[in-house]
């Protein structure tokens, strides 16, 4: 085993942020504004079909999504349920916490990434 | 000459995002200032709050990108107001999976309609080829959209008149039928016979222009005839 990949292993993965709501404009911009604001996670996109599967082989510590399925509420540690229905609500999900918010914030979509992110710590 | 160069000349494109979803209108927002030659002249949430706008500040927006569902009306409306301004364009960006809404949003004097599920980097270049002057739609497009409103209007007015022959009677039946009632249920509700129930039934379905029940209740919800609860 070479030195980078010994280093490698033992270095704290950093905390993998998956948006795979709709629309694609939303799940976009969103996902670019975590990459460039919050460096120190990984962002990473899917279309919603795809959700399941990815959950399942990646275990990302936060998901966003746009309709929950049961297996991502039991998996995945911090999700977010962005404009259900195209609605103003959403829901946050840390641990065993929810919280309702009508008219989420750019802002408290980022504090819940830094919640994610702690997990890895 | 590129478009960038096009821009950079002419000044940065000033940009209104009216959008309700706040994360999302703040996340196109950063993302446009960090794009050469943007500049974000104003967001807002609602219809209301684009009416507030500082006069100062619309005049010198040159895109503004519309949702058409705003929480206190209709984005139509708004187009029309900023039709009036005259470097104002209107890109239309919304969820709306009716054709018939975009159409109308073109008809209103919308340069450009696009669908939310469009890629953030084809929204962004659409902003710039409109302020560049280039059409997003060909006149093809825009004449077949402006038949499609022509259409649905007619439909419109004939449905109009459709419910207006209805009686009172023919309403109570059709809310009964909204209610999950069957024949017979319907006429135990209204006191009548389950044949004098069915002579009403033959009778909508014939005033309204359909072939079934199903049809008959699809048709009166779609056009605020009954209430379903």
């Amino acid at each position: 085993m070479t030195l980078n990949a010994r280093a490698a292993e033992h270095r704290p993965r950093k905390a993998l942020v998956l948006l795979a709501n709709e629309p694609r404009a939303y799940r976009e911009s969103i996902a670019q504004v975590f990459r460039l604001l919050r460096p120190n996670v990984e962002v990473m996109t899917a279309e919603p079909n795809e959700l399941e599967d990815h959950v399942l082989r990646l275990a990302p510590e936060m998901v966003v999504f746009s309709k929950a399925t049961g297996l991502v509420r039991e998996r995945v540690p911090v999700w977010v349920e962005l404009y259900p229905e195209y609605g103003t609500r959403s829901v946050v999900g840390v641990g065993e916490e929810r919280s309702t918010i009508e008219e989420i914030q750019l802002s408290d979509l980022l504090s819940v990434v830094d919640r994610a992110e702690r997990l890895t710590h | 000459m590129t478009a960038i160069e096009d821009h950079t000349k002419d000044g940065p494109i000033r940009v209104l995002l009216v959008e309700d979803h706040a994360s999302f209108r703040q996340a196109l927002a950063f993302m446009l200032e960090r794009e050469p030659g943007f500049e974000v002249a104003g967001q807002v949430g609602s219809l209301a709050e684009a009416r507030e706008l500082n006069g100062e500040v619309l005049e010198k927006v040159e895109v503004a990108i519309v949702d058409l569902a705003l929480p206190d009306g209709d984005g139509l409306d708004l187009i029309e107001d900023l039709s009036s301004q005259p470097r104002t364009m209107t890109l239309v960006l919304s969820a709306s999976l009716e054709p018939g809404r975009f159409a109308r949003a073109v008809e209103a004097g919308a340069s450009g309609v696009l669908h939310k599920s469009t890629p953030i980097k084809d929204i962004v270049e659409a902003v710039r080829k409109l302020r560049a002057g280039e059409a997003l739609l060909s006149p093809a497009e825009v004449v077949e959209m402006l038949r499609l409103v022509g259409r649905e209007r007619q439909e419109e007015h004939a449905a109009r008149q459709a419910v207006e022959r209805l009686t009172p009677r023919e309403k109570e039946v059709l809310q009964a039928l909204a209610e999950g009632l069957e024949s017979r249920e319907i006429a135990e509700k209204l006191n009548v016979t389950v044949e004098t129930e069915r002579t009403h039934m033959v009778n909508i379905l014939h005033k309204l222009g359909v072939h079934s029940r199903l049809q008959a209740l699809v048709f009166a919800a779609r056009h605020g005839v009954v209430q379903i609860r």
